[in-house]
């Protein structure tokens, strides 16, 4: 259901009023959260791209959690907003505030500066330094005018919202990251139409991290829980389906006009070059945000769900592709098609069916259309800084069926593996989507 | 057919294991105790610059000291014997990230371009390992920023040369430093004859946060362009980048549109630069942090800067540690191409380290030294050689230091004195070393290519000032020769002139002059 304005403002209202504000006051902390929930977004965007562990299933983790403790650090203090212990799997209730006045903006960015710290404890030097320098501005901006104790006892609150959620997260199965996400040891399959290494990257011999299907997943019952039907039987001979499906990829790359390798290369996304497909998804929100400048509860609860629905449909997704363990379209085309072909974009380093960034996306329309409504148009200026100019899209339906669409053009996915990678996203989505955020 | 297939396999020959030479650490007896220091702002940096000043023939060190001292060490070994340095105050500044020498002003005795987290200088030499700072009266703006490559060449028909200068993070942004890069600078003279002082400096932007530059004529068109690695981790939009430096013209970045340049994006710590696999072209190794890149040109023909990266097929990856225990990846800032076991085949070195308390890398990752072999696939022998310090290396130089013919090594470590090695164990092969002079500009004749035969092929060395990981040196240019008693061999001097192929003798030190027979030098 998506919110509506009413809504929006009960949720604005509720909150200070409980901690006996006045109107302008509130109002004004209100402001603050705000602030301090979209710089630290911010900030954790760039510290997603810069480490070294943060591929796009690790990516998606993190903002999962990095959502709902923000949503929980909200609502431990707000009646009108509902936890999602009990809806997630294994959240057990939050702790509850202590008796005494808390200010919002220091509980929030406590919860966040602890849950980040933690999160990103192996990033580098710069990012340490980042995190310090964030902690101290936004501690500085969150305080401003509040009374010792009262900041003092929001900090305890937000710390321990914090705590309470990465207590959770260590048990999900996706806490350690070794050797950024690769295994030392790999014994490829032995069918044809089995993966195998597309990379000269040494590292890249072995799948990105073959085991994360067995994570315990947020809202989905299970990682098979929306399994994708079987691909195009595998077939080398042409005019085969399978044939066919990797001579589109081959021709589409031959004929690609300019529009199509810049939608390509929008939609890219790479790890470490980039705040990952997720990532992308969650710059989107906090440029609608800051557009339509939305209340803090709506975008920590939009951003709860979107990281709920884009980490499921990553578990969800692995579990599909090390299931069928296809070989990417480069491999087929390679020893079938053409032995000198490369594709515009590099092939990630993991099966091919289902699509990883189709179905975050499939996964991440889906919510977002639930939350914010059908056909709402937006313009995506996620890569200006990297020299793209913004896309407009009428709805996040057609900007996901794009990203979809990117794979292809990027010579690094069969279309058979978009459109499935679609439609398993949107299933995973109805999971995150059924989440009641408020009471 | 398995049992034939193994038949063969056993009967094809196999390859002689690469001869390992050996090292002997002498950092403390040689009195070196320099130590590259500082936090956050001297975690890129840490360059060694080799040189004599002295007018004895032997290379001095000048050793950066980051957050410390830097420190000219003067050259007092004897010839064969162990190493020996006298410490001085000649050039101790603080700031200092790495060094190159260079004769700027083409009066016979080299200069020292210091870069540094800050304002850059150019000490100008006075002989006798004297300097006196020049940066003002050369019209030289020296900037106040994070300075981490360089790259110096004479461009056509200049008397005075053209300094690139490679610039890192804007240091003041705390929360927020990715995408701020700040401007690399050309520096080329200042118009008019004879010109003694360079022009305003010239953006080369985009900038994408260099970590090493070099000029070299990728394409054998006898003109150079300006090589660029850059590190990922700070820039956005940014990739890897060569610039055409036509004379007279501004600078023009290689595109994919126009010249078919190809995207590459890597955390680019240094480049070392040789003609690996004798197809008459210079291969560029690119160092990085986890894989490490070896490009060859595709098709020298088409015209185009398409490269292949065959590191993997040469086992130059050189990913992660391959002793100590830590399987980590590797980070690896400056690489050098040469001979160190004088087989006539080149070898490499990386000097390893981490950045700092970047937990997913590498803590404990040993130096490599990659012997070259016969059939292209290079084999790692830095422990087996002594070299595979845990220090957490950055610059680095493997020069001969007491000149007995076998290339020594100096590191600069991060928060540790840095280190000197001998070379001690003895080698069958024979080597040559030769010294490039010309009269005029360009005294050292930077922008040369020695060409030397390697059976029926020639392997081609263009003579650079750049390049590695803000670590360079000038003097005796080292080159195994295996067997052969002699080593054939032409210069092909920066104005285009082609000098004679020379027979030289193995085991000699010869000073190369343009239209003049070779003459052998002896130490005094």
């Amino acid at each position: 259901m998506p919110f509506h304005r009413r809504q929006v403002l009960g949720f604005t209202i509720a909150a200070p009023f409980a901690l006996g504000l006045q109107p302008a006051l509130a109002a004004n902390r209100a402001e603050v959260s705000r602030e301090v929930l979209l710089m630290w977004h911010k900030l954790i965007l760039e510290l997603v791209r810069h480490t070294a562990t943060y591929s796009p299933p690790v990516a998606a983790r993190a903002f999962a959690y990095i959502g709902i403790t923000a949503h929980e650090a909200l609502a431990t203090g707000n009646p009108a907003l509902r936890s999602l212990a009990g809806q997630l799997t294994d959240l057990s209730p939050l702790p509850p505030r202590a008796a005494g006045q808390h200010d919002e903006p220091c509980v929030l960015h406590a919860a966040l500066a602890a849950v980040v710290a933690s999160l990103f404890a192996n990033t580098g030097p710069t990012g340490q330094r980042a995190m310090t320098a964030m902690a101290r501005k936004m501690g500085e901006t969150a305080s401003d005018g509040i009374t010792g104790d009262a900041v003092a006892r929001s900090v305890a609150a937000g710390q321990a919202v914090a705590q309470h959620i990465l207590a959770w997260a260590a048990t999900d199965g996706g806490a350690v990251i070794e050797n950024m996400g690769f295994p030392m040891d790999y014994t490829p399959g032995t069918r044809p139409q089995d993966w195998v290494p597309t990379s000269l990257i040494r590292l890249q011999q072995a799948p990105l991290l073959p085991q994360w299907a067995q994570n315990r997943p947020f809202a989905l019952p299970s990682a098979d829980a929306c399994d994708a039907p079987p691909h195009p039987a595998y077939d080398e001979t042409p005019g085969s389906d399978f044939h066919a499906a990797a001579l589109e990829v081959r021709d589409t790359f031959t004929a690609l006009t300019d529009e199509q390798k810049l939608i390509a290369r929008f939609w890219s996304d790479d790890p470490m070059l980039t705040s990952t497909p997720a990532g992308h998804w969650i710059d989107i929100v906090l440029q609608i945000a800051d557009r339509d400048a939305l209340p803090v509860e709506v975008i920590s609860a939009t951003l709860a769900k979107l990281g709920v629905a884009q980490a499921d449909a990553f578990i969800s997704c692995w579990s599909t592709k090390f299931k069928y363990n296809l070989l990417r379209p480069v491999t087929y085309i390679k020893r079938h098609i053409d032995p000198a072909w490369e594709p515009l974009l590099i092939t990630p380093p993991h099966p091919e069916y289902t699509s990883g960034h189709s179905t975050q996306s499939g996964a991440a329309a889906a919510v977002l259309t639930f939350s914010l409504g059908e056909n709402f148009a937006f313009d995506d200026a996620t890569h200006v800084a990297e020299g793209f100019a913004p896309r407009s899209f009428p709805s996040f339906t057609a900007a996901a069926e794009e990203a979809a669409m990117s794979r292809l053009y990027g010579g690094i996915h069969y279309r058979f593996g978009n459109e499935a990678g679609l439609d398993q996203g949107r299933a995973v989505a109805a999971y995150a989507a059924a989440l009641r955020t408020e009471a | 057919m398995r049992a034939a297939l193994l038949t063969i396999a056993l009967a094809a020959p196999a390859l002689a294991e690469p001869v390992v030479p050996t090292f002997t650490e002498e950092t403390a007896s040689a009195g070196i105790d320099t130590v590259f220091d500082g936090d956050w702002d001297y975690m890129v940096g840490g360059g060694v610059a080799t040189f004599d000043c002295s007018g004895d023939g032997f290379p001095e060190l000048f050793l950066s000291g980051g957050a410390g001292p830097s420190a000219l060490y003067l050259n007092r070994s004897a010839q064969g014997g162990a190493l020996a340095f006298q410490k001085t105050e000649a050039v101790t500044l603080d700031a200092v990230l790495g060094a190159y020498p260079l004769d700027i002003d083409s009066d016979g005795v080299r200069d020292l371009v210091v870069l540094r987290l800050g304002e850059n200088l150019l000490l100008r030499g006075l002989g006798e390992c004297r300097f006196e700072d020049m940066t003002q009266a050369w019209g030289f703006d020296g900037g106040d920023a994070w300075s981490t490559a360089f790259a110096a060449i004479w461009e056509r028909d200049q008397t005075w040369p053209t300094l690139a200068i490679g610039n890192y993070v804007d240091r003041k942004e705390e929360a927020f430093p990715w995408g701020s890069c700040t401007d690399n600078w050309l520096h080329r003279p200042e118009s008019g004859p004879e010109t003694q002082r360079f022009a305003p400096p010239i953006p080369l932007t985009p900038s994408h946060c260099a970590l090493s530059m070099l000029f070299t004529d990728w394409n054998r068109s006898g003109q150079p362009g300006l090589r660029v690695s850059n590190d990922r981790e700070y820039y956005k939009g940014g990739q890897e980048q060569m610039w055409h430096l036509e004379p007279g013209q501004p600078p023009r970045l290689y595109t994919e549109a126009e010249d078919g340049w190809k995207r590459l994006r890597i955390w680019g710590m240094g480049i070392a630069s040789a003609d690996v696999n004798l197809d008459g072209y210079p291969d560029y190794y690119l160092t990085s942090m986890a894989d490490n890149k070896l490009q060859v040109l595709k098709d020298p023909a088409s015209g185009k800067p398409d490269f292949a990266d065959i590191a993997f097929k040469s086992a130059l990856t050189a990913h992660r540690p391959y002793t100590g225990g830590d399987l980590r990846p590797s980070t690896a800032w400056h690489p050098q191409f040469a001979d160190v076991n004088n087989d006539g085949l080149l070898d490499l070195f990386v000097a390893k380290g981490n950045v700092a308390q970047m937990p997913d890398f590498a803590a404990k990752d040993p130096n490599n030294l990659l012997l070259g072999q016969p059939d292209g696939v290079f084999v790692e022998a830095g422990d087996r050689a002594g070299v595979a310090s845990f220090g957490i290396a950055r610059g680095a130089q493997l020069v001969d230091l007491n000149l007995d013919g076998l290339l020594d090594l100096a590191v600069v470590n991060r928060w540790e004195t840095a280190q000197l090695w001998r070379q001690t164990g003895a080698l069958d092969g024979g080597w040559v070393q030769v010294r490039l002079q010309q009269d005029g500009p360009n005294r050292d004749a930077i922008g040369s290519v020695i060409e030397i035969r390697r059976g029926d092929k020639v392997e081609r060395h263009e003579i650079a000032s750049g390049g590695g990981h803000v670590s360079g040196s000038v003097g005796w240019l080292h080159f195994g020769l295996g067997t052969s008693a002699a080593a054939e061999m032409r210069v092909l001097w920066p104005d285009g002139t082609e000098g004679d192929w020379l027979t030289l003798s193995a085991r000699s030190f010869q000073i190369l002059r343009p239209d003049q027979a070779p003459e052998t030098w002896t130490a005094e």
